[in-house]
């Protein structure tokens, strides 16, 4: 088994981890979390497509990109989660269904 | 180099199942950042510096930063806390059904013999060039994302008016 076959089985597995933490958990952080752990197996694969390629210049530039919407998903997910625990005193997604207009 | 590669992407799987499966959110944040730190190091050994350097300073940094801000604005009780990460009944089957994927991924890698050979060698391309010049565009889009981002916190935090 080569470096890269782990590299992929890995991200693979980033995958997985990501997609439990999102489909178990209620608390809004947390989901943020297994967003963010996604997004770094999808920067990981970026980086292997351009080892793999010889392309390492461009695929940085594509991975700075997604690191910077990586960021900005981030924080507008935690302004939301703070706006949801001043509404509601919790952090639980399913008061979002609650939301009107 | 393989031998820290190897280290380096144990790490990273470790610390990302430490932190979906930690009880505390803290602790997930920082086991958050110790997986960017590793994956800073990955990218690093691979040839990408450039993005080593930004995956450890803004994942691994301000995204932290921005979690512990996020917990420290609310102070929930831990009970509370607890009730909301899962409900035992509730998709009770799926930490099978992903370990059975994930086997079976494994499983049909090995046996397929992909040929995952590195097709070329990692030519010195001039990253500043390509990222000013062939990708300016993206500079725009990023930008753009930013100031999205910045409106939407002050719209999101702004206090109500009495």
């Amino acid at each position: 088994m080569t470096t890269e076959t782990v590299m992929l089985i890995i991200g693979f597995l980033m995958i997985l981890t990501g997609s439990y933490c999102l489909i178990r958990s209620y608390h809004m952080l947390k989901i943020i979390i297994g967003i963010e752990i996604a997004m770094k197996a999808g920067t990981m694969f970026l980086i292997f497509a351009g080892y793999m390629n010889g392309h390492m210049g461009l695929a940085q530039a594509y991975v700075i990109t997604a690191i910077v919407l990586e960021v900005v998903v981030a924080v507008v997910l935690a302004g939301v989660t703070i706006g949801l625990y001043h509404k509601y005193g919790n952090m639980d997604i399913r008061n979002l269904t609650q939301l009107k207009g | 180099m393989d031998t820290i590669i190897y280290v380096s992407l144990a790490f990273l799987l470790g610390f990302c199942i430490m932190a979906v499966m930690s009880r505390s959110i803290l602790k997930s944040a920082i086991y958050l950042a110790a997986a960017s730190a590793a994956l800073g190091g990955v990218m690093f050994l691979l040839g990408a510096k450039w993005a080593s350097v930004f995956e450890v300073s803004v994942c691994s940094g301000l995204v932290t930063v921005i979690f512990i801000s996020s917990i420290s604005l609310s102070n929930m009780k831990i009970e509370d806390v607890h009730k909301l990460y899962d409900d035992k009944k509730r998709m009770a089957y799926l930490p099978y059904v992903l370990l059975f994927g994930g086997f079976a991924m494994i499983a049909f890698v090995l046996t397929k013999d992909i040929n995952l050979t590195v097709v070329a060698q990692s030519t010195m391309e001039d990253f500043q060039n390509i990222f000013w010049n062939t990708r300016s565009a993206d500079i725009l889009g990023q930008i753009t994302a930013i100031l999205i981002g910045v409106i939407a916190v002050v719209v999101l935090l702004r206090e109500e008016a009495k």
